[in-house]
């Protein structure tokens, strides 16, 4: 259940940046889409438990069931990733927006394509 | 960079037994100590240059040679040098002679484009996203595990991207957005894949592939030919590669994209069910970016088009792929380096002016090692690779080498003079000559990898093919005028385009690995 949410996520993102027109909002469907994929990493971290994996007097690791560490480790790793990426694609689309102001994709590549 | 946090452990309390690759022979540990300084060292020098920008040629050009000479260490292991950090899921790194031709060719092209900028007044800023973009470069050709991968493919794309910008001109920055979006969008795919592969194993190594889910093959597999500019989901890469800067562009097509090839060389070595999927791939790329460079009428995009079909040599056998590689490498990135000197762009008006003989030269030698000519190592690498290639690779392979020899042919019959009338002779830099020194003098000296290609029969072949290609190109190719349209590159249909290949590769994952 929780998957198929996950997947229409990923594919609400994906078809934003097939069809939004504008070059923003393009941007914000791959955000919408790359938070699909951290919210799949986090799915899979909690398969075999959701108890945060930091051990704490009185409790003993065996007997309580704990989220996956690692691939919560890896996508905060990708998150950061993806956050400073979005940085540098908006600097570009606000030096952009100097010549283009309206930031419809197709005149942009009108007139920047040879 | 928080996958090289772990510097700073002794290297000897690491559970090596729990490593998936433990069975192999264990290098020394000077080696691994040296191989981790040796990764973190262009990331670290390039975050120096920003700090002291007066010796910026000076640290990227010895950042470019240390990794020759610790690539040259690497042919000389006696075994495989294999190691992980931390435990299972941390960080694996897997060093042969396959991965020592990949880290030369790195070297060797950012040295030349090194001197190639050194008297063009680039400022500190460009040699420190060359150089952090040389050791992500690096880091990709030296792990063995996916994240790690994932780390350095996003490290390549940001200073890719800073690269293509450097000019600031609207074009170069649209064209630079346009390639991160595209690399951006295809590693979400690849992501998800890896989360996959790490569900069934527990561990992000390459080698947990086979037992991992269909889905994750296909899905990484998407990703990576993406990024490596491999068949349709390549053709963002003739337009990326085409307006850059030369230098720029002789690093992207040089090493940058074989970035995305060698893990999948090394999955299809690793993993022989993933074999048939790869070459059939290099056949379709080698046919695909052929099929538009004969039909080229610009200079770069031609060499951009060639790139796309090279990649298919590389991938088609991927057993022998590193000596192509490294031979593709030293011919594109002096190509693109001698057409960024040339009064034109378009051949129709190449035509008309005779080229400074000089630069003729260096064009005809890099022409003749691309199509195969005996004397220079591009010969070598393509007798390799046709030798290894499968009985039903053997005719698209040599389709696409006589296609290669027909582009090229364009270059070689290009009009040349000792002395063009002033207005079209900008003199040249001696760091062009340099550049040239390094790179084509790399192409002849490389001939000693496979020397035992000189025979006969094998010498004969080659200069057949490339005989063909010359009537063929006087008789039909330097008149036709078709047009190929160029609706697939625009940016919507890319990444559309990619959920096709998405499809494709589901479909062939399903159909072939699965039994």
């Amino acid at each position: 259940m929780l998957e198929a949410f996950v997947f229409a996520t990923i594919l609400c993102g994906f078809f934003g940046i097939v069809y939004k027109q504008n070059l923003v909002m393009k941007i914000i469907s791959m955000d919408v889409m790359s938070t699909g994929v951290v919210a799949y990493y986090v799915l899979i971290a909690s398969r075999d438990g959701l108890k945060t994996p930091i051990l704490s007097e009185g409790l003993d690791g065996a007997s309580v069931a704990y989220a996956d560490p690692v691939p919560q480790a890896v996508i905060l790793t990708a998150i950061v990733i993806g956050f400073s990426i979005q940085a540098l694609m908006l600097v570009g689309v606000m030096k952009l927006a100097r010549e283009n102001p309206t930031l419809e994709t197709r005149e942009i590549e009108k007139g920047n394509t040879p | 960079m928080n996958s090289l946090t772990s510097l700073d452990l002794p290297m000897a309390s690491l559970p090596m037994a729990s490593l998936p690759m433990a069975s192999l022979p264990m290098a020394s540990l000077p080696m691994n100590s040296l191989t981790i300084a040796w990764v973190a060292l262009p990331l670290f020098a390039g975050f120096v240059i920003y700090l002291m920008p007066r010796i910026d040629r000076g640290l990227a050009l010895g950042v470019a040679l240390a990794s020759a000479a610790y690539s040259m260490l690497l042919f000389f292991q006696p075994a495989p040098l294999t190691f992980g950090l931390l435990d299972r899921f941390g960080v694996t790194l897997l060093l042969d002679p396959l991965s020592g031709f990949f880290i030369f060719t790195n070297a060797l092209v950012t040295a030349a484009v090194i001197l190639y900028c050194w008297e063009t007044g680039k400022s500190a800023f460009f040699y420190a996203q060359m150089t952090i973009l040389h050791g992500s470069v690096n880091a990709a050709f030296a792990c063995a595990d996916f994240i790690s991968l994932y780390v350095a493919l996003e490290v390549i794309s940001i200073a890719a991207f800073l690269l293509i910008a450097y000019p600031r001109s609207d074009r170069s920055i649209w064209v630079g957005l346009r390639y991160l979006f595209v690399s951006n969008t295809a590693m979400l795919f690849y992501l998800m894949g890896a989360v996959l592969v790490y569900q069934t194993n527990h561990s992000f190594a390459y080698s947990g592939l086979s037992r991992a889910p269909l889905e994750a093959i296909a899905l990484i597999f998407l990703g990576l030919l993406v990024k490596g500019g491999v068949f349709v989901a390549g053709l963002w890469l003739p337009l990326t590669h085409s307006e850059s800067e030369s230098p720029v562009s002789a690093l992207l097509s040089g090493v940058v994209v074989k970035a995305g090839i060698y893990p999948l060389m090394r999955c299809a070595l690793l993993l022989p069910e993933i074999d048939p999927m790869v070459r059939v791939f290099g056949v379709g790329t080698a046919l695909l970016g052929v099929a538009y460079a004969v039909f080229e009428k610009d200079t770069k995009r031609l060499l951009a088009f060639s790139t796309v079909s090279q990649l298919g040599f590389v991938l088609a056998a991927p057993e022998v792929g590193g000596f192509y590689a490294l031979t593709h490498g030293l011919v594109k990135s002096s190509l693109f380096l001698t057409v960024g000197n040339l009064p034109s762009r378009s051949f129709k008006e190449l035509q008309q002016m005779p080229i400074r003989r000089s630069l003729w030269i260096a064009l005809a030698i890099a022409s003749f090692s691309i199509s195969g000519f005996p004397l220079l190592s591009g010969f070598g690498a393509k007798v390799l690779t046709m030798k290894s290639l499968l009985p039903w690779q053997v005719v698209g392979m040599n389709l696409a080498a006589l296609g290669t020899a027909i582009a090229f042919a364009k270059f070689i019959f290009l009009p040349h003079c000792q002395f063009p009338p002033e207005s079209q002779s900008r003199s040249l830099k001696p760091g062009f000559w340099a550049a040239m020194l390094v790179l084509l003098g790399g192409l002849v000296l490389a001939n000693a990898v496979y020397y035992e290609a000189y025979t006969v029969e094998n010498v004969v072949k080659p200069l057949l093919i490339i005989g063909i290609a010359w009537i063929a190109h006087k008789l039909i190719f330097q008149q036709a005028n078709v047009k190929l349209p160029r609706a697939a590159e625009k940016f919507e249909h890319l990444i559309g385009g990619m959920s096709l290949m998405l499809i494709l590769v589901f479909w062939m994952v399903f159909a072939w690995v699965a039994n």
